[in-house]
Formats: structure tokens, C-alpha cells, sequence
């Protein structure tokens, strides 16, 4: 083995310095032949006999330089560079060629690259944490409610912290319910999450400065007020001062002491359990949550954990699993009916994104297919020209082997070069898709490009030089060198027409697949659109503030602050109708409630989950939800509050169906013994609160005189556009109590564009490869027309001397071209079918098998073909017979 | 066939050049074509040329060392020595070729009987 390395290591350096080493082996020779000649003349010769016959002992000294040559190089290098300069040359002679294939190449790389490194990032990378695999998920949900949020309580986060031994540890997380207000300058709200002690060693991070939760920070139920805060909060705070560990922070008028700030690069990359993608600025030990000691009914925590080392995620639920059906029989009042669930944390993170990330992948993958065809063709093209050189070649006896090599130099040169502009243009494309990529999808992430981009887009190169090379190179040399030889300036053009067709063909097939895919989207989107949210999108602003709470406030006062704001901001200049609500549509469930109806007893299967709202009685006029029957609430409902509920339509269908609901008494929550009758007053039309691809669920509305609102949505109908209105309701807050904060104010337009922006991006960047791959099969199939009727010309002017008119020459060629394409049609159809199966889970409201999008798919990609034919056939129509047939 | 046969020529003149380059200590090219053919007494016709490619390829693999020098006609060439890696070699070689050709020796003779 050794021998080899320093063989290896030798032939290089002679490699390197082989101009040297050729004029020394010279000498040497010269000096044996002297020594030779010396001593033939020794023996008696004449000086010229002596010189002869020490040429013959020596042996062909031409010969003998070749052969030192040979054991000396590195021969495979020789010919390589030879190879690589002779593709050079090849090239700058085809300026214009080179300029098309690599721009092609360049094009279809960079885009791959672009989107890998998205895709990579976002869902094929583990997370950016220590021993990844082994964090997951712990959550519960009713099991007849599959889709709602999985939550555990407090009491199940303890039991699970002190019972499960699969887990080196168990922390929870909880969002934070009431917002929170700093007491530094400005009243400013932010994201804010309660985790256990142990959630900053369980994910192997450190604060950058000071110090993490101490165990006794966070016992249990009683916990201490310190802070850790974001490295982003504290630069924008604090201008990055390390003094502010050990200031304190008001929160919601509770002082908290800072005691440690986390890394800069530290991203939390959990569920956005606070409702939000932003990334979270302040993090206090769970054990602050004024909801730690409620009973196990309360179920409000994430739960993540980490299975110790040799432990399988299987294995962890098994155990979980195990636990589950303990708690349910030890707490049936609590925990009966509930599913346990475990899961690897990586596949809440990116796993919902996994399908649409794959499928970003492999259309982009397609677009790369087809630029690789249309350089196969190009490269025949060339080749085509180049057969009588090749041919010449062959005969001299150049092996296949080694004009194989030639020609797949060439496309790898091609290749090369694209790979190198592509990650140009990669690098542009990522910094539009990042700009373009809604925040919910790259949770401040960053994507840039990085070695395994780098190493993705060689391993692209490589693939498309074997695919825009192999083809046309097997193709050449299967054709008969002899054939070459006699046909004189044709050379091999003439069998490829078949292969062209099917590099056409196959072209067609792919672009018809990836418009059908991006067709489909559309068609969903287009649909999605029109669903009804059921409220107004065009005429509502909102915005969200928090009123001036303290620990000491009862419910009635806060209501009155609720109140005195309503009823200032209806003042304002433009307001047309303005209410208050607890949570906006749109964003998802909530954690919902459990409906009782009197005189009625449900079974333990039975569905009886309710979505659950806060609302004013301006509330409805304001998003323009219309009143179905009963009433809406007023403001007499305040002396006997509590006994109110407004129900949506999908409650009074789902609960009472052909019965009318209003009048009817319902208890809410898990314990209903311990609670009062609720008359049901009113009936409102749905609302899309989940989302607008989800049906609307069973919703109550509870009046804010019964559950105030201490940190209220607004909504306000304007009367001109809501972005108008936006500045002047900011300014009556400010005028109202500066002390106020103003946050999250948009309008419902923006928020339904927010809850479409993943489907959006999709749609637009599926489109774009949709349209790329139109554009390079309309290509294709213009190159391929127009090189055959290059071909034809002498054909053309024959036909057209014995009289064929241009019409006919016309009708013969199109009828070619749409030949390829319509075949190209029925291939991409089938395979389009078979294909669009796989994203039926990602398509909303539209059958992957659409006859409509098939259809019209099929009919753009024949006008562009049709289109692409087009001007080569003109040029066939106007060969002059007499210039055609002189032609070669 | 024939790329077997100068296959085991080739590996036979490498083993010729090393054991040469042994008895002899340092010798330039045609120093050790002389040799080889004298020992051989005048049976191995080969050209001279050859030995050189023998030389490269033992420079190759470390076996050989070269330094240029002045010839006994007062002409620059280059010597040619053993190194300690090729003297392993060429034991070892020396032995399996006895080996091998004691063995090819006792086959040929009992066919023969």
C-alpha cells in the first residue's frame, strides 16, 4: 500500500517538473550512447558503424522518451487536461452555444441549490440542538378530539418529571395567557414563555451571560421571579450593556430580576405555542405561572422531554402510553378518555413542513431534468457538426472509450461552469425567497449557503453532466463511424432525429406534469380564497392593547376599564362600529371548552368540545357576523352576565341540529356540577376561527361581563379603508393613556393574507418552476424543429420545385412538432396522474385528478409548442428551391 | 498473452537491475545494461533501452536512488544505487523467485517422468 502512496507522489513530482525530466533522460541516453559507440569503436569499428550499432543496442531513442514519458505522467491527467482544453477550444469556437447551454445549466442549479438550501434548513437538518434525536414531544388530548392541540396539566408534568424513567429529564413549557406590559419607558408587550429548570440543559444551552434557573428558582409550585432574556431584547434594551444582569424588569407589575441572557444564535424552535412565530424575549421558571398549582383538569403545559441515551422514541411512548392509562384510572374525573402522545420534537418542528418541502424539491428537481435535455440536445447539435471529426477520428483509432471521454469533458465542463454561475444566481434566489417566505415558515431562521449547499450543488453538477452528456455521447458513438466518413458535411445528424424527438418528448412530459402540479395549487388557492371567512375582510382594523390591571382588580372593575375604552375609541374620527374580543379567526384552535346541555347526557365518545370566545357586544357588528336568531348581547346582560352564551351555526347544527337552540341552558367546562345554568340568547353565522381551509367549528361567545378582558383585541369597522383607520385609533389610545401599549394592529385583510402565506408561497414558487419549465421545453422543441428542418432543406426545395405549396411545407412541419407534443402531452398526463396522488394531502378542495387543470395544462403547453414551432416552419416555407438544392 | 509474457519479463529485469545494482554499488544505466548482459553471457539479447523504464519504475517504488555524477570517460551521468527499502526487496523477491522456480522445476520433472 505504501509503495503505491510514494509511486503516486512520485509520478506527480515528475508530473509537475516533466519538462526537466524529459531533457535529462535525453542526456542520459546521449551519454549511453557515447559510452556504447566508445566502446564498439574499441572493438574495432569505424566510428560510424560503431554509432549504428549502439543506435541498434540502444534502441529507438523516440520510442524510449515516449515510453519514460509514459511511467513518468500521470497519463489519465495528461489526457484529461487534454481533454478539458480541447473542450475549451470546442467552446470558444461556439461562442453562442456555450453562452445557451451554461446559462441553461446555470439556471436549473442555482434554482436547485437555492431551494435545497431552503429546504434544508427548514426541514431535513436536525435541530440545532444538543443530542436532537433525543428530545420529543410528551402532550395529551381527548381521544375523541384528535385534532385538537395536545396540553398537559401541572400535576401530569410532576408525575411524569418524577415517574418516567425512559427520560434523563421532562420539562414543561407554557405560553404566557395575559400579556405582559415592561415597566421601562414605553409599555411594550413580549412573547414570553414559563419553562422548567431543567429546559435550558435539556436543549444544551448556556446563557451567554450570567446564569441559567436555579433548581430552587423553580420547585414545583413555588417559584422565584427572575428572568432570562433573549439575546435580541437585551441588545435592543439594554444596547447590550452586561450590567442588566441583576436589574429588574416589571412584568405586569410584578418586578422580575434579570439573571441571565441567552445566545445570540439560540432560536426556539418549538411549536408557537405563544400563537406567534416571533421568537421569544423573556423566559421565567414555570413555577411563576399564577396557573402552576391549578388541578389536573387545567391542561395549559407543552411537555418536551429527553429520553436518556440508548432509549428509542418507541420505547418512550410505550412508557408514556403506560402512564396514561394509570392516570386515567387513578384521576377518572380528570384524566378518563385521555390519549397520550409522544413524538420526536423534530417532527413537530419541521415534519408538518416535510411534504411541502419535498415537493419544492422535486419540481425544482424536474426544472434541472429539463435543462439537462435541452443541453443533450445543444450538445448533439454540436456533435452533429463535429462527425466528420469524430468520424476521422474513430478511424485513426481513437477507442470509444476515449471519445466517450472527449464528450462527456465537454458537458462536465458545461456543467462546471453553470454549477459555478449557478451558485450566483443561487445566492440571489435565496435572498428573494427569503424576503418572499413567510415569517411562520422561516421562524427566524437564517438560509445562506453553506458547504452542504456547496457539496448538494457539486453532486448537481455531476448529475447534470452525466445527464446532458451520456445521451448524446452513447448516441454519437453508436452511430457508424463509416457513415460519417463519406457523408460529406452532414456527418451523424442524420439518425438523430429519433433520439431528438425523444429528448422532446420527454421534455413535453415533464413540463406538462409540473404545470398540472402548479395548476392544482392555484385552482386550490383560487378556492381558498373564495371560501367566506364569515366577517368582513375589507372594511376591519385591529389592533391589541391591555388595560391598566393590578392583582387587586375584581372583574367588574375591569370590565368598566374594558368599557371606558370601547366606548373612547368609538369616538374616534371614522369608527363605525367597534367591540372587543379575547382572540382573533384564523389562527388555529384554542384549547376549547366541554359543553353540557341540560337534560341531556352524553357519552363518554360523544363530541362535546366547543371553541371558546370572550366577546363585547360591538364585537359582532364590528366584523360584520351576522345575527342568525335570538339576540346578540347588550349591555342590560350585565346584571345577570354570567347566565349568557351566543353560539355559532356549527354549534346549534352539531348540538341541537333542526331544534332551535335559543332558550335552551348549557353548562361549559369539565366540572359542570360546580356550575351555574347558561341560557343560549343568540345564534351567530361562523367564522373560520381555525383556519380558512377548515370548516368552522362549534363556537361560544361569552360576554366581557363575565370573563373581562384585561388585555383586549379591538376591532373597528371604518368607514374608509382600514389602513386609514389604523394611525387615527393609535392616536386616540395615545390621547386615551399613553401608558397603553398598542401592538399586533393590522387589517383582517392582512390577517387572512397571513394565514394564506404558506399556501401562497407555495403556490408562487411552483408556478415560477411551472413556467421555467414551459419556457425550456418551448425551447427545446423549437431547437429540435429547426435542426430538422436544417436537415431537410434539400428535401424542402424538392418538394416545393415539384410544385408543394408553402401551405403544405407549413402543415407537414407543424404536423411534426405537434406530434412530439402531443405525445409529450399523453406521457406527462399519465405521469402527471400517477404523481399528483402524492400531494392530494397538501391540495385544498381539489381532486388531484382535476379534468380542468388537465386540461387547460395540456392546452398551453400545445400553444407554446405550437408557438415554438412556428418560426423555424415559416423559414422551411420560404427555402428557395434553386439555394436548396445546390445546398452541400 | 503476450501482455502476460512481458509482464513476467518485466518483473524478471526489475529483479535483474536491483541484484546488479547490489553486487555492483552505484552504476550509471549503461553500466548496468553491460552488466546484466555479461553476466548473462550474452544470452539476454534485450535493448539496452529498456533497463531505463526497469529504472523508473524501481525509482518509483523507492527500491532505487539516482544522483547524477561524472562518467569514467569524464561524461555527467546519472548513477544509479540500492536503498535499504530495495535491498528488503530484493531479498524477499530473490527468495520467492527461488521458490517459484524450484517449484516450476519439480512440476516440469514430474511430468516428464
Amino acid at each position: 500500500m505504501f509503495v503505491f502512496v510514494r509511486m503516486f507522489a512520485s509520478k506527480i513530482r515528475s508530473w509537475i517538473s516533466r519538462r526537466r525530466e524529459d531533457r535529462e533522460f535525453r542526456q542520459e541516453l546521449a551519454g549511453h550512447l557515447e559510452m556504447l559507440t566508445h566502446e564498439n569503436i574499441r572493438c574495432g569499428m569505424s566510428p560510424a558503424e560503431a554509432n549504428r550499432i549502439a543506435h541498434v543496442r540502444l534502441g529507438g531513442i523516440t520510442q524510449l522518451q515516449e515510453t519514460n514519458r509514459e511511467l513518468k505522467g500521470l497519463p489519465m491527467l495528461e489526457t484529461l487536461v487534454q481533454d478539458i482544453r480541447y473542450a475549451f477550444r470546442m467552446l470558444r469556437k461556439n461562442p453562442g452555444f456555450m453562452a445557451i447551454a451554461v446559462l441553461t445549466l446555470a439556471f436549473g442549479i442555482g434554482a436547485n441549490s437555492a431551494i435545497f438550501t431552503a429546504v434544508d434548513t427548514l426541514a431535513l437538518r436536525p435541530l440545532p440542538y444538543r443530542n436532537p434525536e433525543r428530545l420529543v414531544t410528551i402532550g395529551s388530548r381527548e381521544a375523541h378530539h384528535p385534532e385538537a392541540q395536545e396540553w398537559i396539566s401541572a400535576p401530569t408534568l410532576f408525575d411524569l418529571q418524577d415517574g418516567a424513567q425512559s427520560f434523563s429529564a421532562v420539562a414543561g413549557i407554557s405560553p404566557v395567557w395575559n400579556n405582559i406590559v415592561t415597566g421601562r419607558e414605553n409599555a411594550e408587550r413580549l412573547e414570553s414563555l414559563y419553562v422548567s429548570a431543567g429546559f435550558f440543559p435539556m436543549l444544551g444551552v448556556q446563557p451567554a451571560i450570567g446564569r441559567d434557573f436555579r433548581a430552587d428558582e423553580d420547585a414545583r409550585t413555588k417559584g422565584a421571579n427572575v428572568v432570562i432574556l433573549s439575546y435580541a431584547y437585551w441588545q435592543r434594551q439594554f444596547g447590550g450593556n452586561p450590567a442588566a444582569v441583576g436589574q429588574t424588569l416589571s412584568v405586569s407589575q410584578i418586578p422580575f430580576t434579570i439573571i441571565g441572557i441567552l445566545p445570540r444564535d439560540f432560536l426556539y424552535l418549538g411549536e408557537p405555542v405563544a400563537g406567534t412565530p416571533s421568537q421569544i424575549d423573556l423566559w421565567m421558571p414555570l413555577a411563576t405561572n399564577p396557573l402552576i398549582a391549578r388541578p389536573r383538569n387545567v391542561r395549559f403545559l407543552k411537555g418536551i422531554g429527553q429520553t436518556k441515551d440508548g432509549v428509542s422514541v418507541a420505547q418512550a411512548q410505550q412508557e408514556i402510553l403506560r402512564m396514561g392509562d394509570a392516570f386515567a384510572k387513578q384521576f377518572a374525573d380528570s384524566d378518563a378518555g385521555l390519549e397520550f402522545g409522544v413524538a420526536p420534537l423534530s417532527a413537530s418542528v419541521s415534519g408538518r413542513l416535510r411534504p411541502m418541502m419535498l415537493l419544492l424539491l422535486g419540481a425544482v428537481g424536474f426544472v434541472l431534468l429539463m435543462a439537462c435535455a435541452n443541453v443533450a440536445n445543444l450538445l448533439l447539435t454540436l456533435a452533429g457538426a463535429r462527425g466528420k471529426e469524430l468520424a476521422v477520428r474513430t478511424a485513426l483509432g481513437a477507442s470509444r472509450l476515449r471519445l466517450l471521454r472527449q464528450l462527456l469533458t465537454e458537458s462536465a465542463l458545461l456543467s462546471g461552469l453553470g454549477g459555478v454561475a449557478g451558485i450566483a444566481i443561487a445566492y440571489g434566489a435565496l435572498r428573494g425567497l427569503v424576503a418572499l417566505a413567510p415569517a411562520t415558515l422561516v421562524q427566524g431562521r437564517t438560509i445562506h449557503l453553506d458547504a452542504r449547499a456547496l457539496l448538494f450543488t457539486t453532486a448537481a453538477v455531476l448529475v447534470s453532466a452525466l445527464l446532458s452528456g451520456l445521451p448524446p455521447a452513447l448516441r454519437i458513438l453508436s452511430a457508424d463511424a463509416g457513415i460519417g466518413l463519406r457523408e460529406t458535411g452532414r456527418g451523424f445528424t442524420g439518425g438523430h432525429h429519433r433520439f431528438r424527438s425523444a429528448l422532446v418528448v420527454a421534455q413535453m412530459s415533464l413540463a406538462l406534469a409540473l404545470l398540472v402540479g402548479a395548476g392544482l395549487f392555484i385552482r386550490g388557492f383560487v378556492k381558498l380564497l373564495d371560501v367566506n371567512p364569515g366577517f368582513d375582510v375589507q372594511h376591519v382594523a385591529t389592533f391589541s392593547t391591555q388595560v391598566p390591571v393590578t392583582t387587586t382588580s375584581t372583574v367588574p372593575q375591569v370590565v368598566a376599564l374594558d368599557r371606558a375604552l370601547i366606548d373612547r375609541l368609538r369616538q374616534a374620527q371614522g369608527v363605525r362600529e367597534i367591540g372587543a374580543v379575547s382572540r382573533l379567526p384564523l389562527l388555529g384552535t384554542s384549547l376549547g371548552s366541554t359543553l353540557t346541555i341540560e337534560g341531556r347526557s352524553f357519552s363518554a365518545q360523544e363530541y362535546r368540545s366547543i371553541e371558546y370566545r370572550v366577546a363585547s357586544p360591538g364585537y359582532f357588528p364590528a366584523m360584520g357576523i351576522p345575527l342568525i336568531a335570538g339576540r346578540l348581547f347588550d349591555d342590560h346582560d350585565d346584571s345577570n352576565a354570567k347566565g349568557v352564551a351566543v353560539i355559532d351555526e356549527a354549534a346549534a347544527q352539531q348540538f341541537w341540529g333542526a331544534q332551535n337552540p335559543v332558550g335552551q341552558h348549557i353548562k361549559l367546562g369539565p366540572n359542570p356540577e360546580k356550575q351555574d345554568w347558561i341560557t343560549v340568547i343568540g345564534v351567530v353565522g361562523n367564522v373560520h376561527h381555525v383556519g380558512l381551509e377548515a370548516l368552522p367549528v362549534p363556537e361560544v361567545y361569552r360576554p366581557i361581563s363575565f370573563s373581562a378582558l384585561g388585555s383586549p383585541i379591538i376591532v373597528a369597522r371604518s368607514e374608509g379603508t382600514p389602513a386609514a383607520l389604523l394611525p387615527v385609533l393609535t392616536s386616540a389610545m395615545r390621547s386615551y393613556n399613553s401608558a397603553l401599549p398598542v401592538y399586533n394592529s393590522f387589517s383582517m385583510e392582512t390577517l387572512v393574507e397571513r394565514s394564506v402565506a404558506q399556501r401562497r408561497f407555495l403556490m408562487t414558487l411552483l408556478s415560477g418552476f411551472a413556467c421555467a419549465a414551459l419556457f425550456l421545453a418551448a425551447i427545446g422543441i423549437y431547437g429540435t424543429i429547426s435542426q430538422s428542418i436544417a436537415q431537410r432543406t434539400r428535401e424542402m426545395g424538392l418538394r416545393i420545385a415539384l410544385g408543394a405549396q408553402p401551405r403544405d411545407v407549413l402543415k407537414m412541419v407543424l404536423a411534426q412538432g405537434m406530434q412530439l407534443a402531443a405525445l409529450g402531452v399523453v406521457i406527462g398526463g399519465l405521469s402527471a396522474a400517477a404523481l399528483t396522488r402524492m400531494i392530494r394531502s397538501l391540495l385544498f378542495q381539489v381532486s388531484p385528478f382535476d379534468v380542468g387543470v388537465f386540461f387547460v395544462a395540456a392546452i398551453t403547453l400545445c400553444a407554446v409548442a405550437l408557438f415554438a414551432c412556428f418560426a423555424p416552419t415559416l423559414r422551411a416555407t420560404r427555402v428557395d428551391p434553386l439555394v436548396a438544392l445546390r445546398h452541400e | 498473452m503476450s501482455a502476460d509474457r512481458s509482464e513476467i519479463l518485466q518483473g524478471t529485469l526489475d529483479l535483474m537491475v536491483l541484484k546488479t545494482l547490489d553486487t555492483m554499488g552505484s552504476l550509471h544505466g549503461y553500466g548496468v545494461a553491460r552488466r546484466i548482459e555479461q553476466i548473462s553471457e550474452e544470452a539476454l539479447q534485450i535493448n539496452q533501452g529498456t533497463i531505463y523504464a526497469s529504472l523508473v519504475r524501481l525509482l518509483q517504488k523507492g527500491w532505487i536512488t539516482s544522483a547524477w555524477g561524472t562518467s569514467e570517460n569524464n561524461r555527467k551521468a546519472k548513477f544509479y544505487s540500492i536503498t535499504r527499502s530495495g535491498k528488503k526487496q530484493l531479498n524477499a523477491e530473490a527468495e520467492s523467485w527461488e521458490r517459484i522456480a524450484s517449484v516450476i522445476g519439480r512440476v516440469l520433472r514430474a511430468e516428464r517422468g
